[in-house]
């Protein structure tokens, strides 16, 4: 491979820069170094990150790189910089959570997916923006500044994986881990026009990963492409002794699946719930990737996805509950170093009956099982955009600044996500166009438990037709 | 005329939880809590008093993709 030029290596998807990496054509040291300095340069305009950790950041790349001309290969993302959401814990490091409660918080202990990264080889350059406690779908954070679109910084980037959608979509790094409880992966990638996979629920350990919901929450990687987000889930994906909850499954070879072929496949479109009110660019939008599947020999078919008034419901309070419950000592205490939206999302929680958080869960597994005999009986997969809406402006779900019905819209943009985290399936939501005010349009494919290599198959597919994915945005290095 | 929400869960929080009512954005969000009410009103009688326990994760297995 011909050395890429220094100024469009960061261009390079995740899986082509390790592949640079892997035949000698960049160095681990000209990764980071064009990363940092990329975040020094775009960084104002958007806010990413927390905090950055250049110096250590140059020292492990260089370190990495020593190894590779030793012959010691560590694995798949050996030299690849990256970042990651600020609530995973490693021994010793700044981990905010995005919120002022913990903007001293060091943990004692290493969070597993990091661990994991690490041992594939990967850099780390510091923690990204997020929003706080990862408890809200727009980016909004009163402590660390509102996270902004690189495409256009009066737009949301979508959250609560604010800081990873934008970094990646404003080509910073090229990847980051978010975390999904109710969209917080596919809500970022969408606004922000990059691939972000919510895996299974259970599919990834959550051990040293801060909590919002232990009944929700999923780790999971933002990146440009679905290749690239093959690559990364193989790499953090499998049981944990640490986290008990996760799933003995094994692990397919997530890359040997992206054929290209969907030849035969039966994806489903709902018939229900996930078109109501929908913004007729997002449905225009929504139905041209339809196109661009059939036209790869996809099967479409109308699917009813049912239970899904108790999916809606059940899946609005689990989370809720769940952390309110985590907050409320907090709650107590200090409940002025919350951010207005935050406290005011948290405080109704301690008013939903235990009974109704009960039938929530109780249920859970009975509807799942519903869903599976009825839709993955007739289809293999099934899409849906991933929002319903165009992307707001922050000041539109701005609720600290008051904003008339801003509590409506930040409500409203998680329709489309929250129910599949009920659900547990996995989903990745991938670029399919733009709206008329030049923001990403993203639409989310979901399989049955453990069919993350499906997903990702047709999202790759779809990729290998489109260009959407690999537009550079107005703030991008 | 009924006692709105927020007043049911001022108490409710104080009471049970020791959490007072943080802002006035917390108090509309309480009154939000009427949809629900109404969505959980909505599908009473769909929780049997004898169903079997259950195990969200046994499901996930249950339903998981065939292998080739």
């Amino acid at each position: 491979m011909n050395a890429p030029a220094k100024s469009s290596l960061l261009h390079l998807s995740l899986t082509d820069a390790a592949d640079a990496l892997k035949d000698g054509s960049v160095t681990a040291v000209e990764l980071t170094t064009v990363a940092l300095e990329a975040f020094a340069r775009v960084d104002e305009a958007i806010n990413s990150a927390i905090w950055l950790e250049g110096a250590a950041a140059l020292e492990a790349a260089e370190a990495l790189d020593k190894k590779r001309k030793s012959g010691a290969v560590l694995g798949p993302l050996h030299g690849v910089p990256m970042a990651h959401k600020d609530m995973y814990y490693k021994a010793g490091k700044l981990s905010t959570c995005g919120s002022a409660i913990r903007k001293d918080f060091r943990p004692t202990y290493t969070a597993t997916v990091l661990e994991k990264l690490e041992e594939a080889g990967s850099v780390t350059l510091g923690g990204l923006n997020m929003a706080e406690f990862a408890q809200n779908p727009t980016g909004h954070n009163q402590h660390y500044g509102h996270c902004r679109n690189p495409w256009h910084p009066d737009y949301c980037t979508g959250g609560s994986s604010s800081g990873s959608g934008a970094a990646v979509a404003a080509r910073l790094v090229y990847g980051a881990l978010g975390s999904d409880t109710g969209g917080s992966i596919r809500l970022p990638a969408a606004i922000c026009g990059v691939t972000g996979i919510k895996p299974t629920q259970t599919r990834v350990s959550r051990h040293g990963v801060m909590p919002l919901s232990f009944s929700a929450d999923n780790v999971g990687p933002l990146t440009q492409t679905a290749r690239d987000a093959a690559r990364f889930l193989a790499v953090i994906a499998g049981h944990d002794p640490k986290d008990p909850t996760s799933a003995r499954e094994p692990i397919p070879d997530y890359e040997a699946a992206l054929t290209g072929d969907v030849r035969g496949m039966r994806i489903g479109v709902p018939t229900n719930y996930f078109f109501d009110a929908i913004d007729p660019e997002v449905q225009a939008a929504f139905d041209a990737a339809v196109a661009v599947l059939e036209a790869r020999g996809a099967v479409i078919v109308p699917v009813t996805i049912p239970h899904m008034d108790a999916v809606a419901a059940y899946g609005g309070i689990v989370s809720r509950v769940e952390g309110g419950t985590i907050h409320a000592q907090w709650m107590r205490e200090r409940p002025q170093d919350y951010a207005v939206h935050l406290s005011g999302r948290l405080y109704p929680s301690q008013g939903i009956p235990g009974t109704y958080y009960v039938e929530a869960v109780a249920r859970r597994g009975a509807i799942l099982k519903a869903v599976a005999a009825e839709v993955f009986g007739a289809c293999d997969a099934f899409i849906t955009p991933t929002l319903r809406m165009k992307v707001p402006t922050l000041l539109a779900t701005d609720i600290d600044a008051g904003t008339t019905g801003a509590i409506e819209t930040f409500q409203d943009v998680s329709l489309n996500t929250r129910p599949i985290n009920y659900l547990g399936l996995p989903s990745v939501s991938i670029p399919c166009g733009f709206d008329s005010n030049g923001l990403p349009i993203g639409f989310q494919i979901q399989g049955r438990p453990f069919a993350e290599a499906r997903v990702l198959r047709i999202a790759d597919a779809y990729q290998r037709d489109t260009d959407w994915h690999r537009r550079l945005p107005r703030h991008a290095s | 005329m009924q006692t709105p929400l927020r007043v049911i869960v001022a108490a409710q929080s104080q009471t049970w939880s020791g959490i007072e009512q943080p802002n006035e954005a917390a108090g509309v969000m309480a009154d939000a809590l009427a949809g629900t009410i109404a969505a959980f009103t909505a599908l009473r009688g769909q929780l049997a008093f004898e169903d079997e326990p259950s195990s969200f994760e046994a499901a996930l297995q249950a339903t998981k993709e065939p292998r080739p």
